[in-house]
């Protein structure tokens, strides 16, 4: 087992992976920006060493800061956490390169599951089912049509340059593919610089499902189950679950089968998520791999008793699989996380400041990670998460009264967080039905707006 | 009260540096009719840190290299003070090992005493195999030297104080 790991990151994960070496005799190595100087990753670590300014680029996302900091705390290990350099190839090869071991996979399989097209062609290989979709840019409006009845209606252009949601053009039937297709090709141009499209199909009303994967470096993978996380704002999550209410026995089983079979194939190591979108008829589609570990991975350690920070540790350090996990995991109860902002509950501005009061809440089945105390500040110079709330319970109902106690005992004073919008979803009577999909927060937040303006 | 004689005078001198340096608080010692009470001023913890200051600070082991590092707290003490005294304090911008002249053994790139201009190289910082020249951000002289030949720098950490001018 290593002797000392660097964790490059910071916050409630760089807590969260400080914990797990703690309680398995590793000593931590803690880096931090200016701004973070009292920040609990840096007070509870063994060591800490401050590794530049407060702007990202300076500090965490610092390559050669970061590895001189590993260098001269003499560590053995560096583990990523999530965002930041975590999903940066070079920077698992500059740790390779400097002898360090990289906590994750090694840096072409992170490569290949980062270039989207790759990615795919990887998992349509392995039957893995992908989103249909053109193969590459489609060059003339016949082709898309060619495209778009192979594809199947409703189809989406997007921009091959793009992002944000410009040069995007959902097409329903044939008549209306010409006039769209050439829009969309403007408003490309216009934005990016580059007209060019691909196709893919538009799931109307999908759910997002992911499957938690764990391999070890000896070819054994084994799947964790799977995680909803349909309740989004914008394309950041705000509500993960677990297991979902979507998924059958049987497609777990077939599903978990194929994607081991899929991730020994490409060779991946330690934690991964794969990302699907459900349509309305059950049927799941690829759309990408997250080769690290994730916020939401709390609600999978909820129900099946894994510590996967734990299992990456031992996983990086050689351990096969069958001694890091028992021989067989089950689903027990479910799992809901809501992930605490420190943001307006109803503008989602960011609010930045010092924290006069913070009482998190406890008891059964209620788990936080936080790295934020009173008397705290959070800065303005970071992703506004400040805690994430876990329940856990022995089904969906039980786990939902939870979160509300939960969320009505976290007392936050002196900045806005989203606790109250929270509320306001759990009491929604969708919501609790698990009637969603990942437009479910668009349409939320219209008819409270619509609620709000009579009154007004 | 009999007037202490010297050699009393010698002993409770003595005395009171053994209680400091072992962080007596109070100390009460009587002989016939004499007593000696002392009550040394408690330290005050800096006010802004919450109660974490109490916790214990992660069972925090003497470590070898970053103990000096972390040593950089009492360098920015110093520096501080020397701030205090209207002096520069050059900061290292990168985080690695020091070193005091260009190789083993060599002089050192720049003594207290000495004059520096801007943009002269006073020490290097060693990251990543490469030896970065660390130079002078101001025309002056050297007061003060605060790190020692290999010791870890971090980002920020105080190298040099210098009386600009």
């Amino acid at each position: 087992m290593f002797r000392k790991v660097l964790v490059a990151n910071r916050g409630e994960i760089a807590l969260r992976i400080l914990n797990a070496c703690r309680e398995v005799g590793i000593r931590t190595v803690a880096v931090y920006s200016e701004a973070d100087r009292n920040s609990l990753h840096v007070r509870f670590a063994d060591e800490a060493i401050c590794i530049g300014p407060p702007r990202l680029a300076d500090s965490y996302l610092n390559v050669p800061a970061v590895i001189s900091a590993a260098e001269i705390a003499d560590v053995d290990a560096i583990h990523p956490g999530y965002g930041l350099l975590s999903e940066n190839a070079n920077f698992a090869e500059v740790c390779r390169a400097s002898n360090i071991k990289f906590i994750g996979p090694p840096p072409e399989v992170t490569r290949l599951m980062g270039e989207k097209e790759k990615a795919r062609q990887a998992m349509k290989k392995a039957n893995v089912p992908i989103l249909p979709g053109s193969d590459g840019v489609i060059a003339t409006t016949e082709e898309a049509q060619v495209w778009a009845r192979k594809v199947g209606f409703p189809v989406i252009l997007k921009a091959k340059a793009g992002g944000g949601g410009r040069g995007m053009r959902i097409v329903r039937t044939a008549e209306e593919l010409p006039n769209l297709f050439h829009a969309a090709t403007g408003e490309a141009s216009n934005a990016f610089g580059n007209g060019e499209l691909y196709m893919e199909k538009f799931i109307e009303q999908p759910r997002h499902i992911e499957f938690q994967m764990l391999a070890d470096e000896h070819g054994n993978v084994v799947s964790l189950f799977e995680r909803e996380c349909s309740i989004q704002r914008r394309h950041q999550k705000l509500i993960e679950e677990a297991p979902s209410l979507q998924v059958t026995p049987e497609l777990r089983e077939e599903l978990g089968r194929t994607l081991c079979r899929c991730l020994k194939e490409i060779g991946y190591q330690n934690a991964g998520t794969v990302e699907f979108l459900m349509n309305g008829d059950g049927q799941l589609y690829f759309i990408e791999m997250n080769t690290r570990i994730q916020v939401e991975h709390p609600v999978t350690e909820a129900i099946t008793g894994v510590d996967m920070v734990k299992a990456q540790l031992r996983i990086a350090a050689g351990e096969r699989l069958d001694t890091i996990l028992p021989p067989k995991i089950e689903i027990r109860g479910h799992a809901i996380e809501c992930r605490i902002n420190a943001e307006h509950p109803q503008k989602f501005t960011p609010s930045a400041g010092k924290i006069t009061a913070f009482n998190v809440p406890g008891g059964n089945g209620v788990r936080v990670d936080t790295a934020q105390y009173a008397e705290g500040v959070v800065p303005p110079y970071y992703d506004s998460l400040i805690a994430k709330l876990i329940v856990h319970g022995v089904d969906r109902a039980e786990a939902i009264a939870r979160m509300e106690r939960a969320l009505s005992q976290f007392v936050v004073q002196g900045i806005d967080t989203s606790v109250s919008m929270h509320q306001a979803i759990f009491a929604d009577a969708d919501f609790r039905a698990g009637r969603f999909d990942t437009k479910f927060m668009e349409r939320f937040l219209a008819e409270k707006v619509e609620s709000k303006a009579p009154a007004e | 009260m009999n007037p202490l004689n010297p050699e009393d005078i010698q002993d409770l001198k003595q005395l009171i540096e053994f209680l400091r340096e072992n962080q007596v608080a109070e100390f009460e010692f009587g002989r016939g009719d004499s007593k000696v009470m002392l009550k040394f001023e408690q330290h005050q913890p800096s006010a802004g840190l919450p109660d974490l200051t109490s916790l214990p600070a992660g069972a925090r082991a003497a470590s070898t290299q970053i103990e000096s590092a972390k040593a950089g707290t009492a360098a920015g003490a110093e520096a501080a003070a020397e701030l205090d005294a209207g002096l520069h304090v050059v900061k290292s911008p990168i985080v690695g090992t020091y070193y005091g002249s260009p190789s083993p053994g060599a002089p050192p790139f720049v003594s207290p005493g000495e004059h520096v201009d801007k943009g002269q190289v006073i020490c290097i910082v060693e990251a990543m195999k490469l030896m970065n020249e660390i130079e002078s951000d101001g025309d002056g002289e050297i007061v003060k030297c605060f790190c020692s030949n290999g010791q870890p720098i971090e980002f920020g950490q105080p190298l040099f104080s210098i009386r600009l001018g």
